[in-house]
Parts: C-alpha cells; sequence; structure tokens
C-alpha cells in the first residue's frame, strides 16, 4: 500500500503545545516519524544575560506555563549556589510546598489533557475542577495563578498567609480521595486498558542513554529522582518515596505504567505538603512579614567572574538544570551565561521514534503519556 | 394494545369528512378517494415529523444538561443524584424555593430533607465550599433549550467553503446524501400505533436499508475532501460501518424472528399480545444492539472515524458553514432513531410498565392507560439516549480502530449469530401462539408451567448473572503493588530497582 507523509501541526489536537510532527504512515500504521520543534523559541537564555538575578525569575516561570513554580525554584538553586546565598529553613518548607502544589496542578492538567486525547473528555473537565484548588492556593502564594514570581534568591516573597496550612490540608485531604475516583472511572474501564497497556513500549536504557528523566523513566523501573537521588531542598527531612513503576514488559514501560507512576506521583507531592506543613519550623499558623529573617535572607546581587552555578532539579517532567556563570563587574549585576536544561526538549524527539510500528490512533494516547510542554521545549 | 389516541384515523376521518362535499359535482369528483387520501397523508406525515424533529432539540438539551452536571466544573461526580440531592451549603431544594408563588416548596422540603440525609456535606472540610459548592444555582435550566436553535441559526451565517483541490460536484453531493437519507429514517419511526408517517409492511428492512446508505456518503464526503485527514477518517468509517452492520442485521433478525414480523407497530403489538418486552426475552440482543447502534452513530466509544485527537474532525474536517451543522444534524437524528428503534424493538413502544396490572384497577387503571402513548414513546426515548448514549459517551474512552474491528467481527458477529438461534428456539419451542391476546392486559404466551414472566424472568436472571460474573473485578491493591516501594528509611540514592 502506498505510504503518506501526514503533517500534524504545529495547531493539531495532539500536539499539546506549537511544534509539528511528521508522520510516514502506510494504511494506518505509523512507519516514519520527524519531530519540528523551535515555533515558539523565544531566547530566554540570551534574555536573562541582560537582567539581573531577581528580574530573571519571571522569565523562567514562563519556561513552562503548567509548572511555573518548579521552574522558578530551579533557577533560584541554580542563582543561590552561585551567588553562595543562604536560604533559611522555613523558606526552603514554603519552597517545598509550593513546588509540590505545582506539581499536583501540573500532573492534573497532564491528566486533564491525556484524557480527551483518549476521548474521555469528562477526564478534563473533573481535572481542571481539581487543579482550581491548587491554582487558589498558589494564588495565595504568589499572588498570581499562573506565572507567580515567588522564589527569590535568598527566601520567598511572602510567607504563608494566616490560614493557609488549613485550608492546604482541607484540600489535600479532599484530592487524596478525588485521585480514587479518578482511578475508579479510569482503572476498572478496559477501554481505558486496552488503550493504554502494551502501547508505546519505551526501553529503560535506551531511555537513559537518550537522556529522558522523570516519570517517563521511572515508570520503566529506574529509580532516578532528582529528589531522592540528591536531596535538595527539604526533601530528606520529610516522609515520602519515589514512585517506580514495576516494569512490566522486557520491552519497557507501556502508556498504561507512565498513567500509573504520575498518579502514584500525586499521591507522594499529597503525602509531602501534608508532612511538610506540620514540620515547617516557625509554626504553620505564624505569618512572618515580608523580608523577615525567618523566610528571607540577604544575598550578594553580584557574582565573582568565574564563580558558576548549576541546579538538578526535579521539575514535573523531569530534571531540569540550570548553569549559571557570573561575570564579575564587567557584567554589572547580570550573569554572564544562563544555560537551560529542558528534560521535554530531550524527550519529545525521543517519543517520536517510540511511534513507529503503532497506529495512528495510538500517536495521541503515546504522545500524551510523556507530558510534553513546548513552553520549556523551545524556550 | 392500540394507543388511545389515533391522531392519524382523526385526521384521515376529518378530511374525508370535508373533502367529498367540496369535489362534488367537479370534474375531480371520480378521484375524491385519491384526493383525500394524498391531502389527509400530506398532514399526518407532516405532522409527524415535525414532531419528531422538535423533539429532537429535546435530546440536544438532554445531552447538554446531562453533560454539564456530569463533568461540571464546580463537582456532581455523582452526576444523577446531585440533580435531585444539591451539595454542600447550597441545595436544590432552594433553587425549588426560590419559584414563584412557594409552587416549589413541596419539592423543596423534600429536596432539602435528601440532601441533609444524603447530601455531601462534610464537616471535616468546610473551608473546600468554593470547589464542592454544588448546586442548581446559577445554572439555566429550561432556558438553555434553545441553544440549540441558536447554534443553529449562527451556522447560516458562516461562509461555505470548498477546498481548493477538492472534487467539488461530490464534495457537494455528498453532504445531501447524508441528510437526505437520515431523514428518511424518521419517516416510518412511528410514536404511537396512532401516530406514525408510514407503515410499510417491511419497514425494519427499509429502516437498515437506509441505515445503510449513509455510509457511502461518508466514504465520498472524506475521500473528495482532498485532505489526509478525511480520507482516513472515512475509510476508518467506511471499515467500521461494514463490520458493524452485519451483527446489527443480525440482531434485527432475530427481532424480526422472536416477533414473528418485519413491521415495527407489528412487534411493538406482539410484544404486548404475547406478554413481555422483547428486553427481558433477549437482553443479548438488546446489548448487541445497542453496542451496534453506537457504532453506527459514531459515537463514543466507537468515534474513531472523527477521532478528534489525531484527526482533527475526520471525515468532516472541510466541511464549514451549514454543511457542517446538517451533518450534524444528522448524526443526532441517527442516535435519535436508534434510540427510537431500541425502544420500539425491546422496550414494548408507547406500552406502559404493568399496563395490564395497574390497568386492570377500576379508577386509577383508566386514569393510567389515559397517558399518550407517544408521551411513553418519547420519554423511553429520551431515557435510552441519556442512559445508553450519553452516559457511555463522557464516561468511557475511545477504542482504537484495529480493536473496533476485532470486537466487531470476532465478538459481536458470533453472539448476534448465537441470539439468532436462541430467538429461534425461544420462538419454536417455548412460545404459545394460542396465549396471545389483545385485551388490555397482553397475552401470556411466555409464561411457564402456569407461572407468570417465568421465562422472560429466567433469561434475564441468567443473563444478568452470566454479566456480573464477566465483570471481572479487579483488586484495588493492585494498583500498590504495580509500584516498588522505597521507604524514607533508607539512604538516598541507595535503591536499586528489581534488588528486593
Amino acid at each position: 500500500m502506498a505510504q503518506m507523509w501526514i503533517t500534524m501541526g504545529p495547531q493539531h489536537p495532539m500536539t499539546h503545545g506549537l511544534w509539528t510532527l511528521r508522520v510516514k504512515v502506510d494504511g494506518e500504521t505509523v512507519v516514519d516519524t520527524d519531530a519540528e520543534l523551535g515555533y515558539i523559541h523565544r531566547g530566554v537564555e540570551k534574555i536573562c544575560e541582560a537582567r539581573d538575578f531577581t528580574q530573571i525569575t519571571p522569565y523562567c516561570d514562563r519556561l513552562c506555563y503548567v509548572s511555573a513554580m518548579t521552574w522558578a525554584n530551579s533557577y533560584i538553586y541554580a542563582a543561590e549556589d552561585l551567588l553562595e546565598a543562604e536560604v533559611p529553613e522555613r523558606a526552603e518548607y514554603i519552597r517545598l510546598i509550593a513546588a509540590e502544589l505545582q506539581r499536583l496542578a501540573s500532573h492534573l492538567m497532564w491528566l486533564g489533557a491525556f484524557g480527551p486525547d483518549i476521548g474521555n473528555l469528562t477526564l478534563m473537565t473533573w481535572c481542571m475542577r481539581d487543579r482550581e484548588m491548587f491554582l487558589d492556593l498558589l494564588q495565595e502564594l504568589g499572588g498570581s495563578r499562573m506565572h507567580y514570581n515567588y522564589p527569590r534568591v535568598g527566601g520567598v516573597k511572602r510567607d504563608i498567609p494566616i490560614g493557609f496550612a488549613d485550608r492546604m490540608i482541607a484540600k489535600v485531604k479532599l484530592f487524596e480521595r478525588r485521585i480514587d475516583e479518578y482511578e475508579m472511572m479510569l482503572d476498572e474501564s478496559t477501554i481505558w486498558l486496552v488503550r493504554l497497556q502494551g502501547v508505546g513500549y519505551a526501553n529503560a536504557e535506551e531511555m537513559v542513554a537518550a537522556g529522558v528523566s522523570g516519570p517517563n523513566v521511572r515508570a520503566a523501573g529506574v529509580n532516578y529522582d532528582v529528589r531522592w537521588a540528591h536531596p535538595y531542598s527539604v526533601y530528606d527531612e520529610i516522609d515520602w518515596e519515589p514512585s517506580v513503576e514495576k516494569p512490566t514488559s522486557v520491552k519497557g514501560a507501556d502508556c498504561y505504567d507512565r498513567y500509573r507512576v504520575r498518579m502514584e506521583e500525586m499521591r507522594q507531592s499529597c503525602r509531602m505538603v501534608l508532612d511538610a506543613i506540620e514540620k515547617i519550623p516557625g509554626g504553620k499558623n505564624s505569618n512572618y512579614s515580608k523580608g523577615d529573617e525567618m523566610i528571607f535572607k540577604k544575598a550578594p546581587l553580584r557574582a565573582p567572574e568565574g564563580a558558576t552555578g548549576f541546579s538538578n532539579y526535579e521539575c514535573t517532567r523531569g530534571a531540569s538544570q540550570f548553569y549559571i556563570k557570573g561575570g564579575g563587574e564587567g557584567r554589572g549585576k547580570s550573569p554572564y551565561r544562563l544555560s537551560i536544561r529542558s528534560p521535554m526538549f530531550i524527550t519529545i524527539p525521543f517519543v517520536a521514534k517510540t511511534m513507529i510500528g503503532y497506529k495512528v490512533a495510538d500517536i495521541p494516547a503515546i504522545m500524551g503519556s510523556f507530558d510534553p510542554c513546548i513552553g520549556e521545549t523551545d524556550r | 394494545m392500540d394507543d388511545a389516541y389515533d391522531l392519524r384515523g382523526l385526521i384521515f376521518s376529518l378530511v374525508e369528512k370535508v373533502i367529498p362535499p367540496i369535489l362534488e359535482g367537479t370534474f375531480l369528483e371520480e378521484s375524491t378517494g385519491q384526493i383525500t387520501f394524498g391531502l389527509a397523508t400530506f398532514a399526518v406525515v407532516n405532522i409527524v415529523f415535525l414532531m419528531l424533529f422538535f423533539s429532537q432539540f429535546a435530546i440536544l438539551w438532554i445531552e447538554r444538561k446531562a453533560v454539564a452536571r456530569m463533568n461540571d466544573r464546580r463537582g456532581a461526580t455523582t452526576a444523577l443524584r446531585s440533580l435531585w440531592v444539591g451539595e454542600n451549603g447550597v441545595t436544590a431544594g432552594e433553587w425549588w424555593n426560590m419559584l414563584p408563588f412557594g409552587l416549589g416548596k413541596p419539592v423543596g422540603a423534600v429536596n432539602k430533607w435528601l440532601n441533609k440525609k444524603f447530601g455531601n456535606r462534610d464537616e471535616k472540610y468546610p473551608t473546600v465550599d468554593r470547589v464542592n459548592n454544588r448546586s442548581w444555582m446559577g445554572y439555566s435550566i429550561f432556558p438553555g433549550f434553545f441553544q440549540n436553535v441558536a447554534d443553529g441559526m449562527k451556522f447560516l451565517l458562516k461562509e461555505h467553503m470548498v477546498p481548493q483541490r477538492a472534487d467539488k460536484l461530490i464534495f457537494e453531493v455528498s453532504p445531501f446524501l447524508i441528510v437526505s437519507s437520515t431523514l428518511l429514517i424518521l419517516g416510518l419511526i412511528p410514536l404511537s400505533s396512532g401516530i406514525y408517517a408510514t407503515n410499510p409492511e417491511l419497514s425494519i428492512l427499509y429502516a437498515i436499508a437506509i441505515f445503510g446508505i449513509a455510509p457511502i456518503g461518508v466514504f465520498f464526503a472524506g475521500w473528495s475532501s482532498n485532505n489526509k485527514y478525511t480520507l482516513i477518517g472515512g475509510i476508518r468509517s467506511a471499515a467500521q460501518l461494514t463490520a458493524y452492520e452485519i451483527p446489527l442485521l443480525l440482531t434485527l433478525l432475530s427481532v424480526a424472528v422472536l416477533s414473528g414480523t418485519f413491521n415495527i407497530v407489528e412487534s411493538v403489538h406482539f410484544q404486548h399480545s404475547a406478554g413481555s418486552w422483547n428486553l427481558f426475552l433477549m437482553p443479548l440482543g438488546a446489548g448487541l444492539f445497542l453496542i451496534t447502534m453506537i457504532a453506527e452513530v459514531e459515537r463514543v466509544p466507537f468515534d474513531m472515524p472523527e477521532a478528534e485527537a489525531e484527526l482533527v474532525e475526520g471525515w468532516w474536517t472541510e466541511y464549514g458553514g451549514m454543511r457542517f451543522g446538517m451533518l450534524f444534524m444528522a448524526e443526532y437524528i441517527r442516535t435519535y432513531a436508534a434510540c427510537f428503534l431500541f425502544t420500539h424493538f425491546f422496550l414494548g413502544g408507547w406500552h406502559l410498565p404493568f399496563q395490564g396490572l395497574i390497568g386492570s384497577i377500576p379508577i386509577i387503571g383508566d386514569l393510567y392507560l389515559l397517558i399518550p402513548g407517544a408521551i411513553v414513546v418519547l420519554i423511553k426515548a429520551w431515557l435510552v439516549f441519556l442512559l445508553v448514549f450519553v452516559w457511555a459517551r463522557f464516561s468511557l474512552a475511545r477504542i482504537r480502530t484495529d480493536q473496533i474491528l476485532e470486537f466487531g467481527w470476532r465478538i459481536l458477529l458470533p453472539l448476534a449469530v448465537f441470539q439468532l438461534i436462541l430467538s429461534a428456539i425461544y420462538r419454536l419451542y417455548l412460545f404459545d401462539p394460542s396465549a396471545m391476546s389483545d385485551s388490555t392486559f397482553g397475552g401470556t404466551s411466555w409464561d411457564a408451567f402456569g407461572i407468570l414472566f417465568l421465562i422472560p424472568a429466567i433469561t434475564t436472571a441468567i443473563w444478568l448473572g452470566i454479566f456480573f460474573l464477566m465483570l471481572n473485578d479487579e483488586d484495588k491493591s493492585g494498583n500498590t503493588e504495580r509500584m516498588f516501594h522505597v521507604y524514607t528509611d533508607k539512604a538516598a540514592g541507595t535503591y536499586v530497582p528489581g534488588q528486593e
């Protein structure tokens, strides 16, 4: 049968963003793929060379519009490494809580987009509904629903408001029950299982060799979670465990494994924030004013020449890494160079190749299960 | 038993009274009979067609409202219950209390009590009211009815575009092929024994023959648009409809075998005269009919031909404006027709539940039998639409093309053949023609050993048992067993999967 190329994108429901997947099909079977990225390249790295270290944070928020808090945190750890800033422990706890709430919101966004990919529209509205709870909480912290500009070099912008802890505990506990509700609808549906199981196998060795990280490799049984392997912040002080899926096939992880690992990760995030809010130094019901020593310590504004900062951070889609080089007096308050390693930039071309051999209808299932986000990919 | 309201007879007698005196003495006097028949038929066909067509807005409205509850942004995960109970704080009862002159107070009180009893008010989490607030407040209930009309009007104002390299003639013709063949189905659906447009002898065969025309239009539309997505969608559609047409035909054949007729009205009469709805005699057939019908009308979970995740909008991607509107309408008419056919073949058409038992009570029974058959049919069809088509659409995912075809050919086809054999056995060995009765009570043809409803009850019980055995409810703890457990007492980073 004649083969033909189909161009899916840049505006296509499957892409979850702005990129192009060119697929060569033989009837319904995918025989070749080609991923084209770069539609929303904004030159963030270059912009950051002309901003001071506080001004860079909002740009890093905008790297990923689904998971702004984790990306800003990721940058802040690199900047603190560069500037050798001290961070109060309460600020670390607040950052952890904020990052895990963001992880919940981001995974809900993923599940909500994954449902319509498979054909289940209800899932999207349910996930959007529950994501609202966490966006409300993040709004209490950062004042905004999408791009928070919350962390600062040496602390956080402001303390958790009074009553935040109660509201958060109530919402997270409610959400823990909602996860069961999702699983009731999805895991007990044979259609959901036959669409996901045995589809989109990705081998652990190949993924590690390609540089894929995060939930996508943990789904294949690789216990690599940066929060666990190289604990930054206070991840080694609170009670949690990485969610690692047992591989059911020698071929690696299928879409169902990746779905399960994210559901489990949401549970772990709930566990983490519930534990962290109890262990937070200074008490969960106290509110320190802006700039108080409990939440913020002054850091130097200029980086010495030749100094470098690096952060390895577990974002919602994998390990995000920042590399910053200080420029000394010649660069003023700006860094000499800022470099971003995005997990999805590595994952998407890899995923495009895993689709080969599956059906056209599997393309959204496979792509969606890897949770693409184009903002951070093209940066 | 016939419906109490014979609209067709009324109009025919009216026309027969009015027309002959007018024509008397004119040159048309010889053909008075034909003219009378023609005028009366014209009137009846138009009335019935308009009734069906406008009641179709109801299903769009039902879908809209039910779905709004099912995947409500604010909650209502227990969709059907929350329609009446309301949850957390503001209740549905308060909505009823807002009706003027206290008309809704009794319902409001019941709702309030229900809400107190079963509502989702959780004292432990008082702060999550904003997300948990489930109420009818702020929802438009009946005003939403005409939204569909507004949507239809909007399509009229849109530009009609034809792709530059499309096969223009076929591209223009195929929507009409689909829409016209779909409208023909409505022509033969009876609303009751007295309200129908046409009633050909072989109406079941006719309905199926017409259902089979639209796939050709779909394939033409997909091919002529000259777009890769529509091409794939059209081919998927052709494959799917061909695969599901055969089990559908076999299921209808088994209905025909059981009721001994190829006529829809007759088959409804048979269900009453013989004493049991077909649903209870052939639950397997009913299930097969619903599944194949969902596939025939291309709704979730069988909507691969228009899978919006990968094929944008499938075979109708290139249609815009009123062409799109008509295709959309045709799809809903097919769905609606499927609901009607299910009602007539399996749910006893315009016969009320327990018509014989309740109808025999002196005064209440008479009132019960006064309920118009058309309303009974409509309510049954709407319930089928709500409980099967809408519910399936919004709780299930989409099945892949190869899985759809495999399911059709390997599972549904053998089951349909099996149902055909079962129907023949029922008709030949369990059926008692002498016990057919046209009275209000209906017959007792399916009773065995002198026990009423024994055969339908046993059949239903057996199939329900098989269904529950096959449910195969998996142990939920399997989900946690799928995960490696890495406890925090171990040093970070020391865990290697597979060691435990």
